[in-house]
């Protein structure tokens, strides 16, 4: 991972003596942090009152993830903590967004905990104060730029982050892509799916590959007439059928469903990087159970819920922690090399841009 | 008795039974004004808003939304291409199979008519999921064999647009024939004998007397089943997506689903779309208002049938087709699909798995989910035939000013996508001063918006055919609004009543678009848990879960089918 | 029933009923007393079932006021307006209206169990009823099961079975076969006058209107054209509409011949310089005069009848069989004139013959 300057000095600080401090307050945020007693859970740290979390009974989590990893998700948390009911509602990250604020701006705050699967959306919706600042005791597992500035209002739960896949029965070893610019190849003319313009990997993707090879890269690659959908699932179902020959965004997570159902594909790796999506989870702010949102948070952030995003075959999400264990197959994410932007504001500058070029090419 | 001058019993006919007529007819006209025009209101600010996005309320307005729809020209045609073709091939289905359902001798016709409704329960994602793994050009099982046998290429796309228009009417064919059905059912058969006694062919009869007939019926069908299609959403998902093929909803879902939503553009386009409706709607009351429809008349008839020869068995074939590449392929291939693990056309042993059954009902969510659904279901048919069968009497019979706008009202919720729609509503019960948001209630408001004019349509072609003296002479005879009610108008509309509950009842069951965004965390419905499945998990895990919701709306349809059965039969 | 018998049964005052900008029912006024039959009249379109409709509740008139023995049910004065259903009438339809889903006997006795009668007493008035049309035998059957005829006399029992006072008929007759039409003219006459009831009766048809009404309303264009007896409707019609519409007559107009004419005569020529003697039934004549000449009092001989006015020679141009009478077409100064009388066989076309009709049966008509 690349050097990046820490936006505050003083929490890295904070950071760098976390795990040795566990049990002192945090000082990157000390208005919040310092009233706020860390107890040990389980085999995590939580800055929530875990009685009055078990009082409150219950939170809210709002997630762009799917029903069955949404379920998942409150199923693994409420074994852990059975007295504190998990309830969650799914969208679609762009209506999950514009429901959340409508619901804001009427009043109405019932959302306790919230994700959100690409940082152009979380940033908006820190920027509107969608965001309660809590820092967590487990944020010292992080590298800073997994966090939100200033830190305490999202991290980084999961990363998703894709090759390019192929299907080994229509494409002969030989034509088999290797390389980024291998995707452009006019063999996979009305054969290749990409993710629709809805997905935030398939905007990291399209930003830091034009960030490698100019603007042209996209161009080119409309020409094959590319077919666009709404998830990993459906790209991958398609390349296992045949329906499609290659899939140019091949999130590994997909590629290790299917390969255990035995479809006929193969994965492959870019020497020049895997585009990699960040997916932001943080405590909503006014949430009505804020211990419950504070202890779940805690415990996604804890090896316990990031094994659990790793693990869940509906989600596979790779885990930023620095001590996470390895992904089911045995890599862990740090031995792929990601591609993962940085600059904020040029990506959230890009997005109109990319909207446009993206919805254009897939014939929308 | 006291009786005054006029022979009247003075004790009957109080004033306050002419009020109930009152109470019923203004509260039937409020709520409907409450939950269709309070959602529009929020619809057509949205769709004039070009503020800052999702800042609301907005904070300027403009037109900006309308002049970019000329952006979507090639979507529009789309739209309109695959709606035509569809509603012309569900009208042409439904019309053929209600004509040798109600009106011929076919063998077996208690069965098939039984068996005819059933693609309606069957879930669209469910129609248009079998049939990609039948017609898909690479993986369809039929062009698999096709190759398999010596073919070349593709024998068949499901994802050309014809494809997706045909899998549309298929499953759309149903609703056609439900509500032609239900006209042809209650129409006078000495009409149709007075053409062939005087030696009208039986095409003759059919083209010149029985098409024209029920032709307020089937205009209305029409304009229900074409509006249908333009906010059908299922099959142009699974099948256009996949051939870069978009109509205005799938494009709207995408335009809501990507950050930043372009909620403004989509209502703009959800608005244009009512306006497309207004002008059908207005063009069917011009043709239908100076004509007479009336086919239950006072001179009561026997149901009687045609003797079409041997050609019963050739109308037996037209049905029995119908029913099976509606019905019986598509569920089987689904049932096929469902147990691989990667669904392909030659069954391998190492395929075979349960898991997605188990899979399906592990999930808590789904159970709940389902148990919901059925709930919602049985509430919003009871609830939806008795406001809808009041609408449709206040349309069609009273002498209420401005019953004529409500007609136009009531459709607003079906010309304009559910998806856009649900926005409107989500909005407008967010500030709604009774928290209902996020509950149960907001959910039943929601389908109860969204099916009146399924229900409406249904009942008022039926209403539209009973003759008036029928309920004018229980009143001249000093019946009050209520008991007339009871004993002469739901007694006669007693077949259409039944079609609306069932339709609505089924369409509420499977709902979609609405639900996806006003479902709390307490009160999930199914069909978002299963287009779910299909986004994240499988096909072959969707199918497993569409067959479980197929197989339960079946159930609770034959209870209902039963006990309807078991009460008519009480009462003669 | 009282002592209201003063009172008309049905009494209708300046009533009008506009749709919009179209008037259908102008001001009219009538009344029927208790017992009687009285009939509108009129082609179609002229308001007679309006007017009815809106005696009965079920149309609400733009103005007027409507009183059924002595009671208001309506007046726009004084904003009152009954609802059908609290005004006691009884009403047969021109569709029937059977309820196809009931029984013969339900269909009868809803009316009574509206009226909360319940038991033996519901059973025997439906019975009576019934038996009253011929209809008894046929109590369990289903209403779906019968015939026209069948379903007239089932209506007729169901508005009869809760003995109302007034009874309305909308053209009930009028989809009948003429065989049992005039059956039924004659059934719902004795009905009528058995059970003293009072009816108003709608009817396009003049024979029906004639054989059946103690009082006839003849309306056109939503106006009252003439009131009268069958007898004075028919022999002396107002105006060239009712002449017309009551049965095939000749309509001469002429100059009026003043320096001949008097009080009750009156004389006019015609274009063609036929000289015609008529009566004026008290009505003031105009400049050019129309009179009514009904064709069954016009006759025909081959030789020059002894009278002194009102004879002519003339042509016969067609002549026309039509069972009991013939029609008899003849050239009288240039246009037509109808004749129909008993055997006129002998007469055949291009014959010179002798027309004549009595002066009294000339009758001058008002200008319209």
């Amino acid at each position: 991972m690349m050097e990046r300057k820490a936006p505050q000095p003083t929490r890295r600080a904070a950071l760098k003596g976390g795990l040795a401090l566990a049990t002192l307050p945090l000082v990157a945020n000390p208005a919040r942090a310092q009233d706020r007693p860390v107890t040990k859970v389980l085999d995590f740290n939580t800055g929530a009152d875990i009685a009055k979390a078990e009082a409150e009974g219950e939170f809210l989590f709002y997630t762009h993830d799917g029903e069955p990893a949404a379920a998942s998700i409150v199923e693994a948390f409420g074994k852990d903590f059975p007295k504190i009911k998990g309830k969650y509602v799914r969208a679609q990250n762009g209506s999950l967004f514009s429901k959340t604020i409508a619901e804001r701006s009427a009043g109405k705050f019932n959302v306790d905990v919230i994700q959100f699967s690409e940082p152009a959306t979380a940033i908006d919706f820190q920027k509107r104060g969608g965001y309660t600042r809590y820092v967590s005791p487990e944020a010292s597992g992080y590298a800073p730029e997994h966090l939100s500035n200033p830190v305490g209002d999202y991290f980084w739960v999961g990363v998703t982050f894709a090759g390019i896949a192929y299907n080994t029965d229509k494409v002969k070893a030989a034509d088999a892509p290797k390389a980024w610019k291998d995707i452009l190849n006019p063999l996979w003319l009305n054969g290749i799916n990409a993710k629709q313009a809805n997905s935030g990997m398939q905007f990291i993707q399209w930003f830091e590959l034009r960030k490698l090879y100019g603007e042209g890269f996209w161009k080119e690659f409309a020409k094959l007439r590319p077919r666009g959908f709404d998830s990993r699932v459906q790209l991958y179902d398609r390349l296992a059928k045949g329906d499609d020959k290659v899939c140019a965004l091949a999130e590994y997570a997909g590629y290790l469903l299917h390969k255990q159902k035995g479809a006929p594909i193969e994965f492959v790796a870019p020497a020049d990087g895997l585009p990699a999506s960040q997916l932001l989870n943080g405590v909503a702010d006014k949430a009505p159970h804020p211990e419950a949102a504070r202890l779940f948070v805690d415990w996604l952030m804890s090896n316990r819920g990031q094994a659990h995003y790793q693990n869940n075959p509906f989600l596979y999400y790779g885990s930023v922690r620095k001590d996470a264990p390895p992904m089911p197959g045995g890599t862990r994410l740090k031995d792929f090399k990601l591609l993962i932007p940085t600059d904020m504001d040029a990506l959230m500058g890009a997005r109109e841009a990319f909207n446009k070029e993206w919805n254009g090419m897939l014939g929308l | 008795m006291a009786t005054d001058a006029t022979g009247m019993p003075t004790e009957i006919a109080p004033q306050r039974l002419k009020s109930l007529q009152m109470i019923s007819m203004a509260a039937t006209v409020g709520v409907v004004t409450l939950f269709v025009l309070y959602p529009v209101y929020y619809l057509l600010q949205a769709s004039f808003d070009v503020g800052g996005a999702d800042i609301r309320p907005p904070t300027a307005y403009g037109l900006d939304n309308y002049a970019a729809l000329t952006n979507y020209q090639a979507i529009i045609v789309n739209t309109l291409v695959v709606t035509f073709a569809a509603t012309i091939m569900a009208l042409t289905f439904g019309f053929l199979t209600a004509w040798i359902l109600t009106r011929t001798n076919v063998p077996f016709q208690r069965t098939l008519e039984q068996l005819m409704v059933v693609p309606y329960y069957v879930t669209p994602l469910l129609g248009a999921l079998a049939w990609s793994f039948l017609g898909a050009p690479e993986s369809g099982f039929i062009n698999q064999l096709w190759r398999h046998f010596g073919g070349e290429a593709a024998l068949i796309d499901i994802t050309s647009p014809m494809g997706i228009a045909w899998v549309m009417a298929l499953f759309e064919g149903s609703v056609a024939f439900v509500m032609i059905g239900a006209v042809m059912k209650s129409m006078d058969p000495s009409l149709e004998e007075a053409s062939q006694v005087i030696g009208g062919s039986r095409v003759r009869t059919m083209m010149r007397v029985t098409l024209p007939l029920v032709a307020p019926g089937v205009l209305g069908a029409a304009i229900f089943v074409f509006a249908e299609m333009l906010g059908s959403f299922s099959a142009a998902l699974v099948l256009g997506t996949p051939a870069r093929f978009y109509v205005i909803t799938t494009a709207i879902y995408q335009l809501v689903s990507q950050y930043p939503p372009r909620m403004p553009l989509a209502a703009a386009m959800g608005v244009s779309l009512f306006a497309v409706m207004f002008l059908m709607l207005y063009a069917y009351r011009r043709i239908t208002a100076h004509r007479s429809y009336v086919t239950i008349s006072g001179k009561a008839f026997r149901p009687r049938v045609m003797d079409v020869g041997w050609l019963r068995w050739v109308l037996f074939a037209v049905c029995a087709s119908y029913v099976l590449l509606s019905v019986v392929i598509p569920v089987a291939t689904l049932i096929y699909a469902s147990v691989q693990k990667l669904a392909v056309a030659f069954p391998l042993a190492s395929n075979f798995t349960l898991d997605n059954f188990r899979q399906a009902l592990s999930l808590n969510a789904v159970r709940d989910a389902m148990t919901n659904s059925i709930v919602l279901g049985l509430v919003t048919a009871t609830l939806g035939v008795i406001i809808t069968g009041l609408l449709a009497w206040i349309i069609q019979r009273s002498r209420l000013p401005g019953r004529g706008l409500l007609e136009y009202v009531v459709m607003f919720p079906q010309a304009v996508p559910r998806l856009v729609f649900a926005f409107g509503m989500m909005w407008a019960w967010l500030v709604f001063p009774i928290p209902i948001y996020g509950t149960f209630w907001v959910l039943l408001i929601a389908y109860l918006t969204v099916f009146m004019p399924l229900g409406v349509r249904t009942i008022s072609s039926v209403i539209m055919q009973l003759d008036r003296s029928l309920d004018e002479c229980g009143q001249v005879c000093g019946a009050s609004w209520a008991y007339r009610l009871q004993t002469i108008t739901v007694p006669l509309l007693r077949p259409g009543l039944l079609a609306a509950w069932l339709l609505i009842f089924v369409a509420s069951v499977r709902e979609l678009g609405a639900s996806i965004l006003l479902m709390g965390p307490n009160s999930k419905v199914m069909t978002p848990a299963i287009v779910e499945a299909w986004f994240s998990s499988s096909s072959e895990l969707t199918a497993a879960m569409a067959l479980i919701q197929t197989a339960v709306i079946a159930i609770t349809m034959t209870i209902f089918y039963l006990l309807t059965r078991r009460s008519a039969q009480q009462e003669v | 029933m009282s002592a209201g018998t003063t009172a008309p049964a049905i009494d209708v005052e300046n009533l009008s009923i506009r749709y919009g900008s179209i008037t259908a029912v102008g001001s009219v006024s009538f009344s029927a007393s208790p017992g009687e039959q009285l009939t509108l009249l009129g082609p179609s379109g002229c308001g007679k079932t309006s007017t009815l409709r809106a005696v009965a509740g079920l149309e609400r008139p733009t103005s007027g006021a409507i009183r059924i023995g002595g009671r208001t049910m309506f007046d726009s004065d004084k904003g009152i307006n009954l609802p059908a259903e609290q005004r006691g009438l009884s009403m047969v339809f021109q569709s029937y209206a059977i309820w196809p889903h009931m029984t013969v006997f339900e269909n009868a006795a809803y009316g009574l169990r509206v009226r909360n009668e319940s038991g033996t007493a519901l059973k025997e008035k439906v019975h009576h009823a019934l038996d009253l049309v011929k209809m008894g035998p046929y109590a369990d059957r289903n209403a779906s099961q019968l015939s026209g005829g069948q379903q007239q006399r089932v209506a007729l029992a169901r508005a009869c079975a809760f003995s109302p006072t007034v009874l309305l008929f909308d053209e009930p007759l009028s989809n009948l076969d003429a065989k049992l039409r005039s059956e039924m003219r004659i059934e719902l006459r004795e009905l009528q006058r058995r059970l003293r009831v009072t009816s108003l009766y709608v009817t396009h048809d003049l024979e029906e209107a004639l054989a059946m009404s103690d009082q006839i309303v003849v309306m056109r264009a939503g106006d009252i054209e003439q009131r009268g007896t069958p007898g004075e409707i028919y022999n002396y019609p107002r105006t060239a509409f009712v002449a017309d519409f009551v049965g095939s007559s000749n309509l001469v107009q002429g100059q009026r011949l003043t320096e001949v004419s008097d009080k009750a005569r009156i004389v006019i020529t015609t274009d063609s310089g036929n000289v015609l003697h008529g009566v004026s039934q008290g009505r003031t004549p105009h400049e050019r005069p129309t009179l009514s000449l009904r064709a069954v009092h016009l006759a025909l001989s081959p030789n020059r009848p002894d009278v002194p006015v009102n004879v002519w020679a003339v042509t016969i141009k067609r002549v026309v069989f039509l069972g009991d009478i013939s029609q008899v077409h003849v050239d009288w100064g240039g246009r037509e004139l109808v004749i129909r009388q008993t055997a006129l066989t002998d007469y055949v076309a291009g014959q010179s013959v002798f027309l004549s009709i009595a002066p009294e049966h000339c009758i001058l008509l008002e200008a319209d």
